[in-house]
């Protein structure tokens, strides 16, 4: 009983880690009280760091824990880097933030930290109980996120919405993975691949995929399971919104991969079709409905629908090459909406912040550094090279036409142009129009940082990609054993 | 050393164009006209070989397209005409180069002149001295550019720059022909080079093809569709009306590439490819009229012009007739021996112009002028020489050469060799009454300048005189000197295989042996054009005027040169804006926009909306969505598939 | 075992009756109270199967503490039912269509069900005989070891839902009385004592 004792802790060592520092910044905020707001927010970004040291260290060799409901390979250790460097910097970002809008309260970091636990815990999920309990974890924490801002009408109703929306996912991936269970007589991942490859053809363990696909893909705002990512992204608290654009997304999408290429894996050619329509969906959906958009905010959760489908893309092609895109894409996306984010939360008038996209009018000739490295993320975003995004969206779109889904292919490249026009007509409106009201000086100067340090692995991504595409490389080899 | 004759000239070119302004005016001067007296040496040195005996060659500078079977190599040729045409340009660009040293010397971009003079030479000795179809386009093309950027000198000019644009489109017509012709050669005989095509022709002549449901002989069909560039370049009539105008660009710039060079090339295109128009009786009968009626037309209107440029443009025009209906009744030689006196006197006179006119203060109507010959001797003189030297009078160089084309198409026996030699003749006539119009109209009689303009003339300075002086050299001597070997006994020896002349087409052989009246009869023609001119100039200067009123059709037909350009904005510039307008309009703006970008974003736009407007804000339509997608999905897997 | 089938057909039937009627009930406090009742018939349903811890977890928790918490905050909220109501029926016939096509798919479904052959050799933990152990000390015994993971991970996911409620709703409100025991033993005579000396017939 006790051999299996240690194995257990260096395997999971990370979320033990985190969990622990995050009850004990708990429990000294509950001593200490809310002044000291701003060392618990360095507090846990120190936490962050050190997970991820533990995280590379750690999963040097890939090995499951607890009976095989926890796995860390190499994987699991992409993404998990991939997470705490989101959360770390949306925790960066936050420090200033909460304090100016008067939301700084100790719980904001250890939040953070809880849901950074849950997502750990789904990124390495190797059963479905695992797989739920972790994802309830992180929902939990982040639906008290958004309505963090509790006096303010939008944030309660943002949180309010996420609730019952995510309620509903839930139950829907709960039901899934009922109908799975009941079919395969086991939760694990290896059990049910093992289910499957015997028998593929089974319709019960189909529908029940398809309810836990609808349960993922609501965590990643796919469509048609996007509808609450406008409003809950305009209506929580910028730092929390930033927060939401990239850690969950890499988490349930890390999740949505090790599902289906994992114990799913035999069934490619059955759930591919599903991938293929919601990233279709998502693609044009996110295309056209940010171009009305006038809150920036709003547009960016459009802009996340959007480039969800294009990471969905390489998922689709369903080949190692495809996911390998994805992690790709994910990386550089992070990068890119942390830096918007930082420029976003740099969007403050007279003491007030704004999220209006006339609010740009100018940036050009007001805050030039400010509007260019904007305009950086812009034109990355729009897929434009040399800046990282146009790589991101070349790996995905390339495994999709060596996986000769050529359709799909093109129609992202069409959506990506019809999406460049929202993202260049910001550089428009912060170049050539008539200046607005000049904004304050930033925030803080840890926001500064992050937006300089996004910016350049953006704008530098062409000349040092190797390290970022051979660990990519072999995250997704670790997925397709053999 | 050939090598450094053609790229001599881009070298000054370059450093002037690039560095000019970092160098100065006055070193860009030195430069390129340096350089390009440089490379007139060396081309007179290997035209000097080439009269020696030496065999002709190739220089291969690259390979330049390889293609399949299809292979361009960069490769300089040196044979009698091409040495004829090199020194030809580069003795006329360095007299030029000099000339505008004090022509152009109160201009604000001198150092760009001076490039664009020496970028011109350099294309045009690309030209001449190719050795393949291909290159010889590049030269052609490059010759066009260099020829739109002169004209266009003064680009603060409208007039100046629909000129260049005129020009340019113009030449377009002619190009369009030659590109088609030389892809037609590659066609038929697989290869572009000029040695390998040429030995393929005798085994294709006669051969016929069908094109547009007319059968067509191959030769025939080639040598027209190149015969309309040597057009289009040469001004010949129909695609003329672009020389005149091209006027407004600096005189020198006329006389380099108006009068002795660029103009010719079409001349000199014909003559290299003699051995396929050889073939084609057809081609060469088209080549003769069309130059017969170009020195007749181009002469008549030369009657009347009263801008002293545009007298010596359509001169140009008329005396480029001359040596195309030469070549058409096979005296290849005879119209090359032309062109080269008439480089020298045409030169002259427009340099002899551009003297006038910088005299003038800038002024180019001769109805401005008159009475000036004592302020300006030297001027006078050399345009009494040039003038001389064109009218064909005995011993002058034109006499030689053009008396020797009207008797060539006399003796050819054909129809419209007689056509020709009747419309030569008395385009000869015509020439020596305007040439003299020119003289009294300028030199004579009560001046009519204004008094301010008039108390201003001098005579130009050295820079501009010792050119005009060799050009003048070359007037007088040229004739004389180059007869023997152009078209004498040693001819033949001298051009060997650079031009090739039928058997049975005797022409030229046969012009040295006419009847005394045609040898005395061009002669005659011209002393009466130059009495008559006295005679309405000078004796009773009323006369024109009075002339002008009586004839008034005839006069404003001829003034308005024929009506070409009236002709062609009804035939081809309002249709062609007419059609234009609707492609733009109809095409472009409604179907290819509405449906397009337009359209396309108009669209985008709607759906974007549709697309927002999903997101109502309802917990219970999120709701729905979602419960929705999973039933499609669930559906789709239970019963589709 | 006719009886026992009796039972899980009547508790079945009334758990999907009250489970209707907790959605179709005008009255929330009646909707509460149907979810009772489900409750109480999922219980019994525990109990056919020998689940009776799980039955009386299930009475004792969710009966006695989540229902009854419903029932106070359903009766003391002010919710205007009618307006609520209206959007009901506004989308009733879309949502029966939704409902009524996912229910025959999942007839479907259930229909042509199979059980892998491989599932029961891969029943994680089989529930051991009766005889060899209670409930509660099956479910401790695994709990504990083989289900640590999800059990701890179970504690955070509660502990965060402690957290959230207390972000949520405390807040300190200025002007509220609250008693302070250390304050009040901790109070010295002279901060709350005055004496005056009052001079006769003028009152303070």
């Amino acid at each position: 009983m006790t051999s299996w004792v240690p194995a257990e802790f260096t395997a999971a060592l990370p979320e033990i880690f985190v969990a622990l520092a995050a009850m004990a910044l708990l429990l000294i905020g509950a001593f200490r009280g809310d002044s000291q707001t701003r060392t618990s927010g360095w507090f846990a970004v120190a936490v962050l760091i050190v997970a991820g040291g533990l995280v590379a260290g750690t999963a040097a060799s890939p090995g499951s824990a607890f009976g095989g409901m926890f796995v860390a390979d190499a994987f699991a250790r992409f993404t998990k880097i991939l997470v705490l460097t989101g959360t770390a910097l949306a925790v960066i970002l936050s420090i200033s933030y909460i304090e100016r809008e008067d939301m700084a309260r100790f719980e904001y970091p250890v939040l953070f930290l809880f849901a950074t636990v849950g997502m750990m815990m789904m990124i390495s999920a190797n059963d479905l109980i695992a797989l739920y309990v972790g994802l309830e974890l992180q929902s939990l924490a982040l639906y008290v996120a958004a309505a963090f801002r509790r006096d303010s009408l939008r944030s309660s109703e943002a949180g309010l919405k996420y609730f019952v929306l995510g309620a509903l996912a839930s139950g829907m991936l709960l039901y899934g993975a009922s109908l799975v269970y009941g079919f395969a007589g086991t939760t694990s991942f290896a059990g049910i691949a093992k289910s499957l490859g015997a028998n593929p053809g089974n319709i019960g363990a189909l529908v029940g995929l398809v309810f836990i696909m609808a349960g993922l893909a609501f965590k990643i705002s796919a469509v048609p399971f996007h509808m609450w990512t406008p409003d809950v992204y305009e209506g929580a608290p910028t730092s929390v919104t930033a927060f939401f654009a990239v850690a969950p997304k890499v988490a349930a999408l890390s999740l949505f991969v090790r599902v289906l290429v994992g114990p799913f894996g035999s069934i490619v050619a059955q759930w591919q079709q599903i991938i293929v329509a919601i990233a279709i969906l998502s693609m044009v959906l996110g295309a056209f409905a940010a171009i009305k958009q006038t809150n920036i905010k709003r547009l960016m959760a459009y802009s996340s629908i959007g480039n969800v489908g294009y990471m969905l893309v390489g998922l689709a092609a369903g080949t190692e090459a495809g996911v390998r895109g994805m992690l790709i894409y994910l990386a550089i996306y992070l990068a890119m909406t942390v830096g918007t984010f930082a420029c976003i939360l740099a969007m403050r008038v007279h003491g007030r912040a704004v999220e209006g996209l006339d609010d740009l009018k100018g940036l050009g000739r007001n805050r030039p550094a400010l509007a260019l490295v904007l305009a950086v993320f812009m034109f990355s975003m729009a897929g434009i090279p040399p800046l990282a995004g146009f790589f991101g969206k070349y790996f995905v779109f390339l495994a999709a036409v060596q996986a000769g889904m050529f359709a799909l292919a093109v129609i992202g490249v069409l959506a990506s142009v019809v999406a460049a026009f929202y993202y260049l007509r910001i550089v428009k409106i912060m170049y050539f129009d008539e200046p607005a009201d000049a904004f304050d000086r930033l925030p803080g100067r840890e926001v500064g940082v992050v937006m300089t340090v996004t910016g350049l692995f953006i704008a530098l991504f062409l000349i040092i990609p190797g390290p970022m595409l051979h660990a990519a490389a072999v995250a997704a080899k670790s997925l397709f054993p053999g | 050393m050939y090598s450094a004759i053609v790229f001599l000239p881009l070298l000054g070119a370059a450093i002037a164009g690039l560095f000019g302004r970092l160098i100065g005016d006055r070193a860009s001067q030195w430069v390129t006209t340096g350089l390009l007296l440089i490379s007139a040496v060396l081309a007179c040195v290997g035209f000097a070989r080439v009269v020696l005996g030496g065999a002709p060659f190739d220089v291969e500078v690259m390979r330049w397209i390889v293609s399949g079977t299809f292979e361009v190599s960069w490769a300089l040729r040196f044979d009698a005409l091409s040495a004829v045409m090199c020194v030809v340009v580069t003795v006329v660009s360095g007299m030029v180069h000099a000339y505008s040293w004090g022509y152009m010397s109160h201009d604000k971009s001198i150092a760009r002149f001076f490039s664009y003079l020496s970028l011109f030479t350099f294309f045009m000795l690309m030209l001449v001295t190719s050795n393949n179809f291909v290159q010889m386009f590049f030269g052609w093309e490059g010759v066009g550019l260099a020829s739109y950027l002169l004209i266009g000198f003064w680009y603060d000019r409208p007039s100046a720059n629909a000129a260049a644009i005129k020009a340019f489109l113009v030449n377009r017509v002619g190009d369009f022909g030659f590109a088609l012709g030389i892809l037609g050669t590659f066609m038929v005989f697989n290869a572009v080079a000029f040695d390998t095509v040429f030995a393929g022709v005798p085994g294709v002549a006669g051969k016929t093809v069908h094109f547009l449901g007319l059968s067509v002989e191959v030769m025939t069909l080639l040598c027209l569709l190149l015969f309309v560039g040597a057009m289009g370049k040469s001004a010949q009539l129909g695609l003329h009306t672009w020389l005149p105008d091209a006027m407004e660009g600096p005189t020198p710039v006329s006389a380099l590439i108006h009068a002795a060079t660029m103009v010719t090339a079409g001349v000199f295109m014909v003559c290299r490819l003699s051995p396929m128009f050889e073939y084609s009786q057809t081609a060469l009968t088209v080549v003769t009229v069309v130059g017969a009626l170009t020195a007749f037309f181009a002469a008549t209107v030369g009657l009347v012009q009263n801008d002293i440029k545009r007298v010596i443009a359509y001169s140009t025009c008329s005396q480029l007739g001359y040596m195309f209906f030469a070549a058409g009744v096979s005296a290849y030689s005879a119209a090359m021996f032309h062109l080269t006196t008439h480089a020298f006197f045409k030169a002259l006179l427009f340099l002899g112009a551009g003297s006038v006119i910088h005299a003038m203060s800038g002024e180019q109507d001769m109805r401005k002028m008159g009475g000036i010959w004592r302020k300006i001797p030297v001027t006078y003189t050399f345009m009494w020489i040039g003038s001389l030297a064109l009218a064909g009078v005995p011993f002058f160089a034109g006499y030689f050469s053009k008396d020797l084309i009207i008797e060539a198409a006399f003796a050819s026996k054909t129809g419209v060799g007689q056509f020709a030699f009747w419309m030569g003749t008395i385009a000869a006539a015509l020439t020596a009454f305007y040439s003299w119009r020119l003289l009294f109209m300028t030199f004579h009689g009560e001046s009519r300048a204004d008094h301010d303009v008039l108390h201003h003339v001098h005579e130009s300075p050295v820079s501009m005189t010792a050119p005009m002086a060799l050009l003048a050299v070359g007037a007088v001597f040229s004739g004389v000197a180059l007869a023997g070997l152009f078209t004498g006994e040693a001819s033949s020896a001298f051009w060997g295989k650079a031009i090739y002349v039928a058997a049975n087409h005797t022409a030229l052989k046969d012009a040295h042996h006419v009847a005394l009246w045609l040898k005395v009869l061009p002669i005659a023609v011209a002393f009466a054009g130059i009495l008559a001119a006295w005679y309405m100039y000078i004796r009773k200067p009323n006369l024109p005027a009075a002339m002008a009123a009586e004839f008034s059709d005839v006069h404003s037909f001829l003034y308005n040169k024929w009506y070409f350009d009236e002709l062609y904005d009804v035939l081809f510039v309002r249709p062609a804006k007419w059609l234009g307008r609707v492609l733009w309009q109809g095409g472009d703006g409604r179907i290819i926009d509405g449906f397009g970008p337009n359209g396309l974003a108009a669209l985008t736009l709607d759906v974007a909306r549709r697309a927002a407007r999903l997101q109502s804000g309802y917990l219970y339509h999120y709701a729905f969505a979602m419960l929705i997608g999973v039933a499609l999905f669930v559906s789709y897997y239970l019963f589709v598939r | 075992m006719i009886l026992q089938a009796l039972a899980f057909y009547l508790f079945a039937a009334v758990t999907i009756a009250s489970g209707v009627m907790v959605i179709a009930a005008r009255n929330p406090v009646h909707s509460v109270l149907f979810l009772i009742l489900a409750f109480f018939n999922a219980a019994g349903l525990f109990v056919l199967m020998g689940a009776e811890f799980l039955a009386f977890i299930l009475v004792i928790v969710y009966v006695g503490a989540v229902a009854v918490l419903f029932l106070f905050v359903v009766m003391m909220l002010d919710i205007n039912f009618v307006e609520l109501r209206q959007g009901f029926l506004q989308y009733l016939p879309v949502g029966a269509l939704v409902g009524v096509i996912l229910l025959v798919e999942m007839v479907f479904v259930i229909g042509a069900w199979v059980v892998s052959p491989e599932a029961t050799g891969l029943l994680a933990a089989k529930a051991p005989a009766l005889a060899q152990a209670t409930n509660a000390e099956a479910l401790g015994r695994i709990l504990y070891t083989k289900y640590v993971y999800l059990f701890q991970a179970s504690g955070l996911v509660l502990l965060v839902a402690m957290i959230a409620a207390i972000v949520l709703t405390l807040r300190a409100r200025p002007g509220v009385r609250r008693q302070n025991i250390a304050d009040q033993v901790a109070r010295s005579r002279d901060a709350s004592v005055e004496v005056k000396d009052v001079p006769v017939g003028k009152g303070v």
